[in-house]
């Protein structure tokens, strides 16, 4: 209830504030959204990508 | 019954009785194949003799009086109210309840408190222009990219010339996107003399500082800007490049002097790689 209120007084209360935080939420979303699913893309593959098997080849 | 029998006289009676017609839902009469285009005998003949059945009369089928080994018989037809079977739905059945016309109690699935409704209200709102927004934001991104060179294009688009191998003074010739490109690495001398020209007196005013991004390398396409020849390095009247074709004259800064050539040589994007003394065009 508290919540409720305190996010509707904050943020959904005047119209450009609530427009402007849907785009921060939607830029902060695509990030984590681009990084939790590369992580799982690294996880799933893992042994199998270039940077995993680099030290093998390139001797720096 | 014989033939002598009295006459006996019949009453023949006129019953007027709601017609037998189905009535669809909506209230109107249903009267299939009732045909209102069809005329009365003899309207369209004017007259002349008719083979069908007199219209203003009944028909004998119909009823009325008739003679029938002499007795007189009276024949009446009623149309009796139809038995067509109509709808009768659940609802019409249904017991009337004492309370049929007031509300029915809702409470039990009203919102809890209006407050929290209306911020769940606003939270989904809110959720689906973020996800609208981003997966709006991504494919405008991922429509940009596609129309960017991809990364063996871009690699194939640039080459990289070791300054090193390149002495002081010397002019070096390479290949880079099907045309010459001209590199020379200019002494001290040469860069003052570039600099050193009155800029408006030139025919495509440009300063050598804009032409080169270090002072002692000069890099441009070598491709004559009147008609496309290559010029040839160290010759012409300024020290600079002259094409043979036509007899254009470009200075040490790769300038137009004198000749039928409009504008400068073109400078392309070129940059300097410090940490592997490299040149890299494109």
């Amino acid at each position: 209830m508290a919540f409720a209120n305190a996010f509707y007084n904050s943020i959904a209360r005047r119209n450009s504030v609530f427009v402007s935080s849907i785009f921060a939420s939607a830029f902060a979303f695509s990030i984590g959204f681009d990084v939790a699913t590369t992580s799982f893309w690294d996880s799933w593959n893992k042994g199998k990508q270039w940077k995993d098997i680099r030290h093998k080849y390139v001797e720096q | 019954m014989s033939a002598a029998a009295p006459l006996r006289p019949l009453a023949r009676h006129s019953i007027n009785l709601p017609p037998t017609v189905a009535a669809r839902a909506s209230g109107a009469p249903l009267a299939p194949k009732l045909n209102l285009h069809a005329r009365p005998h003899g309207s369209e003949h004017h007259g002349h003799a008719h083979s069908g059945p007199r219209h203003d009369v009944a028909p004998r089928w119909a009823g009325g009086l008739s003679l029938n080994n002499g007795a007189l018989r009276s024949k009446t037809f009623v149309n009796a109210a139809p038995t067509i079977p109509s709808h009768r739905t659940l609802h019409t059945s249904a017991v009337v309840s004492s309370d049929a016309n007031s509300v029915p109690d809702f409470s039990a699935y009203k919102a809890k408190s209006s407050s929290s409704n209306r911020a769940l209200s606003y939270f989904v709102v809110g959720s689906a222009g973020v996800l609208s927004a981003s997966s709006a934001k991504s494919t405008v991104v991922d429509l940009l990219t596609s129309m960017s060179a991809s990364a063996d294009v871009l690699a194939l688009a640039k080459i990289e010339v070791e300054m090193a191998t390149i002495p002081e003074g010397k002019n070096v010739i390479v290949k880079w996107r099907g045309k010459p490109v001209f590199i020379r690495h200019r002494t001290a001398d040469e860069i003052e003399e570039a600099r050193g020209v009155e800029i408006k007196s030139l025919r495509d005013p440009e300063s050598d500082e804009a032409r080169t991004k270090k002072p002692e390398w000069l890099v441009m396409l070598g491709v004559c800007t009147h008609l496309g020849c290559v010029p040839i390095g160290e010759s012409g009247d300024y020290g600079g490049w002259f094409c043979p074709c036509h007899g254009s004259h470009y200075d040490i800064s790769g300038r137009i002097r004198k000749g039928p050539a409009p504008l400068n040589l073109e400078v392309p994007e070129h940059d300097f790689n410090e940490a592997d003394g490299k040149i890299i065009i494109g």
